[in-house]
């Protein structure tokens, strides 16, 4: 996020699409809950109607994959309607409330000429996407897409939020990009209360990629492939280190498959689960020479393990999270591990130890001392800081900065900000007569991801047994399909068997799997294609085709979910 | 515990010798009292030293109950050899807990120990000792006053302690209460007019203080009266997270599930865990019929329970005004909010 959680509440507009936020962040729902009692008005863009959409004064449901269209054309109608400096009048008799510095008149458009390149470029290719046009690819009305680019575009305290509804595309970074250009088009960035802000999926996902646990940048996202960075962490490491980036989660899937790839080490991820077009992986996995799994449970991965290394989990180890508003806080160990489970850091401590590198911290705070040390944006950050206050927010460069509540405010990271254009690409699977559903999965409300944690607690599991396939009560009418009743999904990867359960929450034409369970893979059904950039699968969209099982009379129902292949 | 009409009052002059009297309490019994962890919460939990203890804090998460009715509780151990039940018979004081807590706890013994004792429930009550301190500064979701369960109680509790800035006064209001001062009479003295009339100042400006005035009795009266709609319930539930804070947090309510951990084929144990009504899967039943599917069901039963049912069947809300509801609920449904809603004082229209 490039603003902070504690702004929410004062935000005038806030801006939701593809995030299901009052389940998957319930805190940040609560805020935006907080934000709308106090008269802030609430757009949500989401093809299921969620409780965060039935809570909006404006739903957006646009199908599934079309978030660029969507996008677009809130954006042309800024430019056309000239909202663009509609709001600045608005806003010369609120300046007094936010610091702006002096004689800076125009702010939106001076923000575009100041602080943004390629602006005219941009402007010539979001002409063509006009309400009419959006409406015919996301079958929005024109009229509600106007209205969204006038609340959002007109307000000066619009907070922007995102999630994987729109980054799990092959235009997953497109969407992204679009939502760039929406924030620095109406200059709703580098102020409180504006901001673009993505609901990062994990408590540490967002300290994963801080550390650089991606294959193209070391820890600050300092790129591998710059010389200067390089050197330096070469120093500090006292080993030369590759040149080149490595290869995405995705990527490795094909690597074992073409033989560049035999061995694996996993730490904390369950791919035969969680990645997509699951036949694929499991023909990658069975043909590596070893694996390794570093896990808290035994899980689908930890079946293929030559070695399974026991970790310890949140409550019984010390360290920090950083979470989605980049605050880093504190974790301590509130119970001892179980049996011989370690701390991560030990177990990669000692097996690196082993392989002829020594690595000796004697305690977390030391390895927080070196993060400090080659991470700018981590300089100031010790534990001994982060004990009161609930921690401290990045960038946060020296020993007396307090941290950054919200970023951008004088310059972004390149410097200027830019416009990059984004053109429509419709998803890699359309629909046809054979497989007409859009089938698109995400996460359900007790159970997190492939339910590892959560399907060994009781309480968690009596909420949620089983898989359900939300699906449009006009869809299921049609295939004469009732709720509870059994139904087959077939894709051109594999087929499931999961319990119906007819809502409106879907809309007609798409439904909708969770991918906790394990007994009713859904990633058996989706599709491996990826984002060229990113390389985040398609999760989102896929064509399904819906089979409703008839019982016979006398025939015992076999229990929960089959599992089989196309 | 036996309770007297007779309330004894002492002054504890000195507030540096609680720790004294503490700890030689301590000698004979576990101490609970609010401790200030190290992330800056105050939590109930066992003492080593007296030093630890922080009164200065708000309620506490989760309440006192914790202690009766904990949220994971082995009831029996079962083998090849038999059965054997897990009563826990540790002598404790819980130090430090307000008003509401302990009348809280006075309503869940008329669940636990009337009618169908509950063995496990009563194992834990009898050998525990409460220790409760009246409040002197009520926090904003505070709502005691008008339950009288609070900021003070004129019985039912052990020992009361009120803090007088200088000194304690201490009332005995049982002979459990009465045995722990007993012991120690050199440290506690006769109160004077004085201190009688500081203690009736000091009570006087808690009640003042009180920023929600809710009272139960009109919205029971009114959902009674068939005056608050379906409407107005489905729009509480609308803003229901189904987390079961509520649930979980409030000191009064008694729901547990039960179940069975197995360690071998032929050994393993019972053991209940806090269980939440506002959950889909609470009224599950066999064939997967779920008669409370609906959140208004569920959100609506629970404010039904504790302002209609309870005082129908116990004579008392199910409510003592405690606010965690309050501190706990992201959707802002909690007991005074949907009260005072309800009441139209907040907002006259029937929805949210």
């Amino acid at each position: 996020m490039t603003n902070s959680i504690s702004e929410i509440r004062d935000a005038r507009v806030i801006f939701v699409i593809g995030s299901n936020t009052t389940e998957q962040h319930p805190m940040i729902g609560m805020h935006m809950l907080e934000a709308k009692d106090r008269g802030a008005t609430l757009i949500v863009a989401d093809p299921r109607r969620t409780q965060i959409a039935q809570f909006s004064h404006l739903h957006l449901r646009h199908k599934s994959g079309t978030d660029v269209a969507l996008l677009n054309a809130i954006m042309n109608v800024i430019i056309t309607e000239w909202l663009v400096d509609l709001s600045f009048i608005r806003q010369r008799t609120e300046l007094i409330g936010y610091d702006l510095p002096p004689g800076e008149e125009y702010v939106d458009l001076s923000f575009i000429r100041q602080r943004t390149e390629n602006f005219d470029d941009f402007e010539k290719r979001i002409l063509p996407y006009t309400p009419e046009v959006a409406e015919r690819i996301t079958s929005v009305p024109a009229e509600d897409i106007r209205k969204a680019a006038r609340l959002y575009a007109s307000e000066k305290r619009s907070m922007l939020f995102y999630a994987m509804g729109i980054t799990q595309h092959i235009t997953g970074v497109d969407n992204v990009r679009a939502c760039a250009n929406l924030v620095m088009l109406t200059a709703h960035i580098g102020q409180p209360m504006t901001g673009l802000n993505p609901l990062r999926g994990q408590n540490n996902v967002q300290g994963a990629c801080d550390m650089g646990a991606l294959p193209d940048v070391y820890s600050g996202y300092q790129k591998v492939a710059d010389p200067a960075a390089r050197r330096k962490f070469e120093l500090a490491w006292s080993r030369p280190l590759p040149d080149k980036p490595g290869i995405t989660l995705t990527e490795m899937v094909d690597a074992i498959l073409s033989g560049k790839i035999r061995a694996m080490y996993i730490m904390g991820e369950n791919p035969l689960i969680a990645d997509p077009d699951m036949t694929h992986v499991k023909k990658a996995f069975a043909k590596l020479d070893f694996l390794a799994v570093q896990d808290i449970f035994p899980t689908d991965t930890t079946e293929y393990a030559h070695v399974i290394l026991p970790a310890s989990s949140f409550a019984e180890k010390y360290g920090t999270f950083t979470n989605t508003e980049r605050r880093v806080q504190k974790i301590r160990r509130a119970v001892p591990p179980p049996g011989e489970a370690k701390p991560d850091y030990e177990i990669i401590c000692n097996l690196s130890k082993l392989m002829g590198y020594p690595m000796e911290y004697r305690e977390a705070h030391e390895i927080m001392e070196e993060i400090s040390i080659l991470t700018p944006a981590y300089g100031g950050i010790l534990h001994h800081r982060l004990n009161a206050n609930y921690g401290l927010q990045w960038p946060c460069p020296n020993i007396d900065h307090p941290g950054t509540t919200y970023l951008h405010q004088k310059k972004f990271s390149r410097g200027m900000g830019v416009f990059i254009p984004v053109e429509f690409i419709p998803p890699s699977e359309p629909t046809d007569s054979e497989y007409p559903f859009i089938l698109t999965t995400g996460r359900s409300y007790f159970h997190y991801h492939t339910g590892t944690m959560c399907r060994r607690t009781a309480a968690l599991e009596r909420e949620d047994p089983e898989c359900l396939v939300e699906i449009n009560p006009v869809d299921a009418g049609r295939l004469g399909l009732r709720s509870n009743e059994r139904v087959r999904i077939r894709t051109r990867r594999g087929s499931i068997e999961v319990k119906a359960f007819v809502t409106d929450t879907v809309p007609e034409g798409i439904i909708f799997i969770p991918f906790h369970f394990r007994e009713a893979a859904v990633n058996l059904l989706t599709i491996n294609a990826v984002d060229p950039n990113a390389k985040i699968p398609e999760f989102k969209v896929c064509a399904a085709a819906v089979e409703p099982l008839k019982r016979k009379a006398g025939v015992i129902q076999e229990s929960r979910g089959v599992i089989s292949t196309a | 515990m036996i309770e007297s009409n007779r309330i004894t009052t002492y002054i504890l002059h000195n507030k540096n010798h609680l720790s004294f009297w503490l700890r030689r309490l301590k000698t004979s019994h576990q101490i609970i009292a609010p401790v200030r962890d190290i992330s800056g919460d105050i939590v109930l939990t066992g003492i080593r030293h007296m030093h630890e203890i922080a009164l200065d804090g708000p309620a506490l998460m989760p309440s006192p109950k914790e202690f009766l009715l904990p949220q994971m509780e082995q009831l029996f151990h079962y083998s090849d050899d038999g059965v054997e039940e897990t009563f826990n018979k540790q002598p404790r004081i819980i130090f430090g807990i307000r008003s509401c807590d302990l009348s809280a706890i006075r309503i869940l013994d008329i669940f636990y120990l009337e009618n169908n004792k509950d063995a496990y429930y009563e194992s834990r009550r009898t050998n525990t000792v409460m220790i409760s301190i009246a409040c002197n500064q009520p926090d904003p979701t505070c709502f005691c006053f008008g339950l009288s369960t609070g900021p003070f109680l004129r019985s039912g509790f052990d020992l009361q302690l009120t803090d007088l800035g200088n000194r304690f006064i201490v009332e005995a209001g049982t002979e459990t209460g009465m045995a722990l001062v007993r012991e120690f009479l050199h440290i506690f003295t006769d109160p004077r007019p004085e201190d009688i009339e500081d203690l009736n100042e000091v009570r006087l400006a808690s009640q003042s203080r009180f920023e929600k005035r809710v009272n139960l009795e009109q919205v029971h009266r009114g959902i009674l009266a068939g005056e608050v709609s379906d409407t107005f319930w489905d729009s509480v539930a609308a803003r229901c997270f189904e987390c079961g804070g509520c649930v979980y947090n409030c000191p009064v309510c008694t729901c547990f599930n039960v179940i069975d951990q197995h360690f071998s084929p032929d050994s393993g144990k019972r053991i209940r865990i806090w269980d939440a009504c506002m959950f889909k899967g609470f009224t599950r039943m066999a064939g997967d019929v779920v008669p409370a599917a609906k959140k208004i069901q569920r959100t609506k039963r629970w404010f039904h329970h504790k302002l209609v049912h309870w005082p129908t069947q116990f004579g008392t809300f199910g409510c003592v005004g405690c606010g965690r509801c309050a501190i706990s609920c992201p959707g802002r449904i909690d007991m005074a909010s949907v009260a005072l809603r309800t009441k139209g004082t907040e907002h006259s229209e029937e929805k949210w």
